[in-house]
């Protein structure tokens, strides 16, 4: 009878434990995949996804991506140690000087981000393909809408990568093939090429209601980079072609962010205002609103001081890190608007606003001058320890180097503050694109028409009296002075490298400290850590 | 709120299934009355709660709380009494009228918790270590772990933030076995496998357990990788009733302050030009030299052997050296024990709560780096008592900051565990277990508007942060357990079921823009950032998480004699965190005793008293992962345009993988037990061989095609070898006097076998991240085949000299992978090289007790060995670069020629080796001729009294249970000299 009991007992048991075997998880703060994309917000939250990760290389928003190796390997921008700071491993010394390696981050972080943003369009496209758009109020015309532009957005991340590394994989679907193979430089011009053209015409036009977005213009503007230097990548000139995508957008084929037709702005500080996001001059941007998205393009920590907020009255400081190389800012000469209003060099004074009295109107320094006047210098080196000559990138201070002031995001009590979109693509680089073709199709000799359109823009950084004799004519502008001045334009903007590659003088010049360096270092290294992982990759010549 | 329903329901099923057995029970007994007393041979006291059993029958009894017993027994019975602490003994029944039972010296007759369950330790087949109260580390414990620290062979107990009383001490079993996984041990406190240390008090804590090796960890299965600590704290006890006070005082001395230079000195360095006029020793003012911690313990038991219980209930305010750095907290403990029908059923009740209250404001790190960095020269206040802030980067004035902010932590812990034990008939025991751990917080912070992150951050309207915290744990388990004895063969068999849900749920929320500093904290709402765009936004945010465990087990134990013993344990368990392929596994354990001592051949050599060899192999896992990995998540990367409203972006937040499964730990242990001469000399030995396998970790995965740089997937292999030694020794034994002393010694050595397979690599991995200004990269590197904790850095090769310009003098020089010699600028990555090991070779201790008369003196003695210390406060705060900032005085000896910035090489590691002198006790206990106080002692300790050592930085011992061991890193909380005056008193 004992026994029975225990067997009944040990059968209740197993009964109960049958019951409770099962090790569901309820994710209860987190979205999972099977549980998205019920309407159209969702849906284009997901599709908005790479726009967003763009911030993290494309532009100057504290990560190394794209924006940095291109511009800190180049002659105008430099990330100088200033004393204790700033020498992060030797990292920005190995860009200026050409030093990097295939386990470098400089060669691999950049990789990294990128493809981490071309890997959101491929499983977006996945996803939105498999997904039925009528069941979610959607019509079938979305979709291929949206496809189409996550299609040329993917393209567009693979320009960039091809630009900075030439040789690479590509893949269209997530985990297919699990470790893909290098494809030529040329394989991968024709896939963009291709990919963009086939989408391009299913694209919207650029509206105001689609700033930040790749409409037509973005996508006509990504042909143009493409076709201005085909000769490099390829080996064939698409002279013509560049010229063709240049004239579809000047004459408003791809649409307009303020009227029909994008437009010139009439200064040079609209296009960089925390109300860029309605300039006449935008292409292709990336769109930031600080008030209603909490989210900005967050410039601070690369450029700014300890204490730049105050000459603002900003809510941040910034890390002391990328300063103007002295030879650049030689290069702008002294009644260019552009150096005046785009750099800080000199004494810097406090917002008005945060003065307690006229004692304490200067912002004061906090390392070699610590609690003295923030005096910005040309020079990057030991002043206050009586250096003198060219300096060094070991050699800075807290003050050295002119100082970015491109972008300016307002004060804190503005209701536009810190709203500045970052310029990707914006017309004034289609005038110098399209007269830079026109000249190398003219045997590098300027036409009138090329003059035309590099005065039009250039106009705007002198003064009317000073006008006259900044002009350039057909004798004046010559290649080497059009690499010149695209520099003074287009400083800060991320794209020195490309220019310098494809005017010969990347790997040729000399500028401040540095030395010319090998051919090779045209293009960065296969990052050691995926050649270590992927036995398809094929690490660059030279490495 | 599935599971939870679920779990109930299965409690119900469970109980009604027990109650029905119950039901079924009645018992039968006869022969002759046996009656009699059991008294301690020294203290010829009567000893309680003494089993009294027929030899080979069920029937048996407990003596009475006067010694006395009664039972019936067949005319030429044995009667069999056995008691923990004692020698058990066999006596015919007709002489059992006087039974004097002898104390066990080293007793093997010693119960050992083992998980579900008891084994005497002379039948232990694994690899288990004991520590009873009676050999606790003395004085005022912060932690409860502070109470076994350095007295296991093999377990680490660290305190890396000296003796702050709202730090815990991270634990460690044998080394590291995890990359990502928890590396902390299980705790399992009376039988709560993942029990709360808050809720123990040292004065309720009975025993410490502390499962080593796999085959005996096996029992908890996924969570016994990292090894188990059972804690077991005191039970009510039949007999007279008992009342015990402990109490002590306890004060903290500085035993090292970092050595700041002078305001002088700092003026020579630093220049005439930051000279402010004052002369302020900021670091002396963040110190509470008069801080006073007390601490009161009440505790009664009593009952007899069918109801006994215990309660307690205590009181501690804890003050650190720090000031605005203190906890109090206050709470109790309730044990309820009741036998009854007949015997057969039994129920145990613990009921344990603590709440406290804790100053989270001072004691962090960063005030005190500031207070070291701080201009000696520059006043604290101005002359309208406006507090001063220095102007260089990342400068703050901490002893402002402390009092114009607040940050405040209310928590309140509890558990509840109750177990039914039923025994229908004798030695098959079926028992249900059910607890619920809670433990909540509030936290509260509030920034005054006069405060610099006020000013600098919020516009000067202050700022207001309240957050919450709950995670709710529970368990329910059910065993049955049966015993057989078929003459010299010993049988045991468990088998149990085990569930556990846990959860945890926070919100968050913060506001700025105050009118007023009245409401502080109290009226988030006032803040105006809550309607004005322009001040920073108020932030919310709440998060839930949920996690289940469920398991399957078993133990078969099996003895001859009590000479040879083989244990096999088996654990089938599935967490709800893994894979869907892979939620369940198997966890599986042998292990086998000889205790040659007991064979004939050994009868002769009477110098040897014990004499045993251990071997096991066990399987266990590791499911401290974070919830949800193998889900494909979606994350969110901030807002973007869509439709003219600006709206969140989500994204693939990881690469899947559905095939996420445990990290398995395969642990071959073997040890010997000896004792000799007179058990005067003993100890262990134990050489341990662990691999842990399918290492989680977020390998690099190819990019493209995948859409993220990493994958959390099961790749690697991990070694860690050991020896530990444990010597027991009496090297003096005399009438009045007694010397015990006790060594521990443990090498250990880990090793990263592999990293890879077809499709991940990690071939190396970085940790150690150094900190702003510089950012100077990872400190070390982990390579397959290599050590854990592998300094990686560039050969210091010298300083400039002689250089045309003099400023160009004491930059660095470094070796480059060729041998040439370049500075800074030409250095790379391919020139880093292996530089040292920060994870110690050897650890030892070796504590001493002495006893003359009613004196008692107990020395301890701790050190570690053979590791190397990476001194950041150096590398930053001992170089003339940091001025206008203070320094060390390293400026002025060993860094005087350095003038360059921050670098990292082997220029800055040093020599960790380090002796401790832990411990000093001094007790007295009164003997007093009163019916009224049963026992009295008077105790004075100091602890962390003196270090021996070649490290210049302010303490060697370091964090060295993680993978980043051997950096010394910017904290400055000073280290401490404990001293304790303590009284315990029983009546």
């Amino acid at each position: 009878m004992k026994k029975r009991n225990v067997y009944i007992g040990a059968a209740l048991m197993a009964l109960g434990m049958s019951a409770c075997t099962k090790l569901d998880e309820k994710p209860y703060s987190e979205v999972t995949k099977d549980n998205f994309y019920h309407n159209k917000e969702e849906v284009l939250s997901a599709v908005l996804r790479p726009f967003t990760h763009a911030n993290a290389w494309a532009a100057p928003t504290g990560q190394l991506g794209y924006w940095r190796v291109s511009e800190l390997s180049a002659d105008q921008l430099a990330w100088p140690q200033k004393g204790r700071h700033g020498y992060d491993g030797g990292n920005w010394i190995r860009l200026h000087n050409h030093q990097w390696i295939a386990n470098d981050d400089n060669c691999w972080n950049p990789w990294r981000l990128m493809f981490w943003g071309m890997g959101f369009c491929n499983a977006t496209i996945k996803d939105l393909e498999g997904l039925d758009f009528p069941s979610i109020g959607m019509t079938n015309e979305d979709k291929a809408s949206i496809i189409a532009e996550t299609k040329v957005l993917r393209a567009w991340h693979y320009l960039k990568l091809m630009d900075l590394y030439g040789n690479i994989p590509i893949t269209t679907e997530v985990g297919v093939p699990a470790t893909p193979e290098t494809k030529s430089r040329k394989e991968v011009f024709e896939f963009i090429e291709k990919e963009i053209k086939d989408n391009v015409e299913q694209l919207q036009k650029l509206s105001p209601s689609l700033v930040g977005r790749v409409t037509k213009a973005g996508g006509y503007a990504m042909l143009v980079e493409l076709y201005l230097n085909a000769q490099e990548w390829t080996g064939t000139p698409r002279w013509d072609d560049c010229i063709t995508y240049c004239n579809k957008i000047i004459a408003g084929d791809g649409g307009s962010l303020s009227g029909s037709i994008p437009a010139l702005e009439p200064n040079i500080t609209n296009a960089f205002a925390n109300t860029n996001s309605a300039s006449p001059e935008g292409l292709f941007q990336i769109a930031y609103d600080f008030r209603s998205g909490n989210f900005r393009f967050g410039w601070e920590g690369d450029f700014w001081h300890y204490r730049q907020r105050q000459i603002y009255n900003a809510d941040r400081d910034g890390n002391n890190g990328i300063v103007v190389i002295p030879t650049a800012y030689d290069a702008f000469k002294d009644n260019d608007l552009r150096k005046q209003q785009w750099m800080l060099i000199g004494l810097q004074k406090k917002d008005p606003a945060l003065r307690t009295s006229v004692a304490d109107s200067v912002v004061l320094g906090t390392e070699e001058y610590n609690g003295k006047p923030l005096v910005f210098v040309k020079e990057i080196r030991r002043n206050s320890e009586g250096e003198t000559g060219e300096g060094g990138m070991t050699r800075g201070e807290e003050n050295s180097g002119a100082r970015f002031a491109k972008y300016l995001p307002g004060k804190t009590d503005d209701p536009n503050y810190w709203g500045n979109d970052f310029m990707l693509y914006r017309l004034t680089e289609i005038y110098y694109n399209k007269a830079e073709a026109l000249m190398r199709k003219n045997g590098g000799q300027a036409t009138q028409e090329a003059v035309d359109l590099i005065n039009t823009c250039k106009k705007r950084a002198f003064k009317p009296e000073d006008w006259a004799k900044e002009a350039y004519t057909t004798t004046t502008l010559t290649m080497d002075e059009l690499l010149a001045e695209r520099g003074r334009e287009f400083i800060f903007e991320g794209k020195r490298r490309q220019d310098l590659i494809r005017f010969g003088k990347f790997t040729t010049a000399s500028w401040w400290d540095h030395k010319p360096t090998s051919d090779k270092y045209k293009l960065f290294a296969i990052p050691f850590k995926q050649t270590s992982i992927n036995p398809n990759l094929k690490q660059n010549p030279g490495y | 709120m599935n599971m939870h329903k679920r779990s109930t329901f299965w409690a119900q099923t469970c109980f009604a299934s027990t109650v029905l057995m119950l039901l079924s029970l009645f018992a039968f007994s006869q022969g002759k009355q046996v009656s009699g007393k059991v008294t301690d041979a020294e203290t010829k006291t009567p000893i309680p709660g003494v089993s009294v059993q027929v030899k080979n029958t069920s029937t048996g009894t407990i003596s009475k709380p006067d010694g006395t017993f009664s039972l019936t027994a067949p005319e030429n019975a044995v009667l069999v009494f056995s008691f923990i602490g004692y020698d058990s003994k066999e006596v015919p029944a007709n002489a059992a009228s006087n039974v004097v039972l002898k104390p066990s010296v080293k007793s093997l007759q010693d119960v050992v918790v083992i998980g579900y369950g008891t084994q005497k330790r002379n039948e232990v087949t694994t690899s288990v270590a004991t520590v009873k109260a009676e050999s606790f580390n003395q004085g005022g414990a912060r932690s409860p772990m502070d109470l076994v620290q350095g007295k296991v062979a093999g377990l680490t107990v660290t305190r890396t933030s000296g003796n702050n009383p709202n730090s815990s001490a991270s634990i460690q079993i044998r080394g590291i076995t995890s990359m990502t996984g928890d590396m902390e041990p299980l705790i399992v406190i009376d039988g709560i496998p993942g029990g709360n240390l808050d809720l123990l008090q040292q004065d309720d804590i009975a025993s410490f357990d502390v499962l080593k090796d796999g085959a005996a960890a096996a029992i908890y299965g996924t969570r016994g990788n990292n090894g188990v600590i059972l804690i077991t704290t005191k039970k009510g006890k039949a007999g007279e009733p008992l009342f015990t006070y402990s109490t002590y005082v306890q004060r903290e001395a500085v035993a090292k302050k970092p050595g700041i230079l002078s305001a002088a000195d700092y003026v020579k360095i630093a220049g005439e030009n930051n000279n402010q006029g004052a002369n302020v020793d900021m670091y002396n003012m963040l110190l509470d030299k008069n801080n006073l911690s007390h601490y009161h313990n009440f505790a009664a038991s009593g009952g007899t052997a069918n109801t006994n219980y215990r309660a307690s209930i205590y009181y501690n305010d804890a003050n650190g050296i720090a000031i605005q750095n203190g906890r109090q907290q206050y709470g109790g403990r309730i044990n309820i024990n009741q036998t009854g029908l007949q015997g057969k059923l039994s129920l145990q009740l613990n009921l344990a709560t603590n709440f406290n209250k804790a100053n989270m404001n001072g004691g962090r790190d960063g005030d005190f780096e500031q207070a070291v960095q701080r201009n000696p020269t520059a006043p604290v206040t101005d002359a309208n008592g406006k507090y001063i802030e220095t102007n260089g980067f990342n400068n703050y004035n901490p002893l402002a900051r402390l009092l114009q902010e607040q940050n405040w932590r209310d928590q309140k812990t509890s558990s509840g565990d109750l177990r039914l034990t039923l025994e229908p008939i004798n030695d098959l025991k079926i028992s249900a277990f059910g607890a619920i751990v809670s433990d909540e917080w509030n936290d509260r912070e509030y920034r005054s508007k006069a405060s610099l992150s006020s000013v600098r951050d919020y516009q000067g309207g202050g700022y207001a942060r309240k957050a919450n915290r709950s995670e709710k744990n529970r368990t329910f388990e059910t065993t049955v357990d049966y015993t057989k004895k078929i003459s010299d063969h010993t049988f045991n068999i468990m088998g149990g079921y085990s569930y556990q849900y846990s959860t945890w749920e926070t919100y968050d929320m913060s506001n700025n823009g105050f009118l007023t500093d009245a409401f502080e904290d109290w009226r988030i709402d006032a803040g105006n950032a809550l309607n004005d765009p322009k001040l920073p936004r108020p932030s919310m945010n709440s998060r839930k998480e949920d996690n289940i465990l469920i398991a399957f087990f078993g133990r078969l134990n099996y003895n001859y004699q009590q000479k040879y013993m083989f244990q096999a344990i088996l654990r089938h368990e599935g967490s709800s965190r893994f894979g869907a392929n892979y939620k369940w596994g198997n966890f599986p354990s042998v292990s086998a005793g000889w205790v040659i001592s007991k064979e004939s051949f050994m009868e002769d050599i009477n110098v040897i008293n014990h004499l045993k060899l251990r071997a096991g192999y066990g399987v266990t896992g590791n499911q401290g992962i974070p919830n949800y990995k193998s889900l494909i998540t979606m994350s969110t990367g901030g807002a973007y345009l869509q439709n003219g409203k600006w709206i969140q972006t989500y994204g693939p937040e990881k690469n899947p993988n559905p095939d996420l499964r445990w990290e398995r730990k395969k642990e071959f242990n073997i040890g010997l037990d000896w004792s000799i001469l007179n058990n005067r000399l003993g100890g262990s030995i134990d050489v341990y061989k662990r691999r842990t396998e399918d290492l989680l970790f977020d390998y690099s995965a190819p990019l493209p095609s995948l859409v993220l740089d990493r994958i959390y997937t099961n790749v690697g292999t991990l070694s860690n070898n050991g020896v530990e030694i444990v010597l027991n020794t009496v090297p003096v034994k005399i009438k009045d006097f007694s010397w015990n002393s006790d060594v521990t010694f443990t090498f250990q050595k880990n090793r990263v076998i592999s990293f890879s397979n077809d499709v991940y690599k990690a071939t190396q991995q970085f940790y150690g991240d150094l900190p702003s200004p510089g950012n100077l990269g990872m400190a070390i590197r982990v390579v397959e085949g290599g050590p854990l904790g592998t300094f990686y850095g560039y050969r210091f090769a010298g300083f400039t000299q002689n250089q045309a310009d003099p400023r160009d003098n004491g930059k660095w020089l470094f070796y480059k992978k060729d041998g040439s010699v370049v500075g800074t600028d030409q250095i790379n990555e391919d020139d880093k090289t292996v530089i040292g090991t920060g994870i110690p070779k050897y650890l030892a201790s070796w504590s001493n007790t002495f006893r003359y008369k009613n004196w008692d003196l107990s020395v301890f003695f701790r050190g570690k060995f053979g590791f190397k210390i990476l001194n950041l406060q150096e590398m930053y705060f001992g170089s003339k670069k940091w001025s206008p900032n203070n320094m060390l005085n390293y400026v002025l000896g060993r860094d005087a020629q350095l003038n360059d910035a921050p670098a990292y090489s082997d220029y800055y590691l040093e020599k960790g080796d380090f002796v401790k002198l832990d411990n000093i006790t001094l007790g007295y206990n009164f003997h007093l001729k009163t019916k009224y106080i049963k026992n009295l002692r008077l105790y004075a300790t100091g602890r962390n009294i003196a270090t021996i050592t070649g490290y210049s930085g302010l303490d060697p011992e370091l964090q060295d249970t993680a993978l980043d061991s051997g950096i010394d890193n910017r904290g400055f909380y000073p280290r401490t000299r404990s001293y304790t005056i303590g009284l315990n008193i029983g009546f």
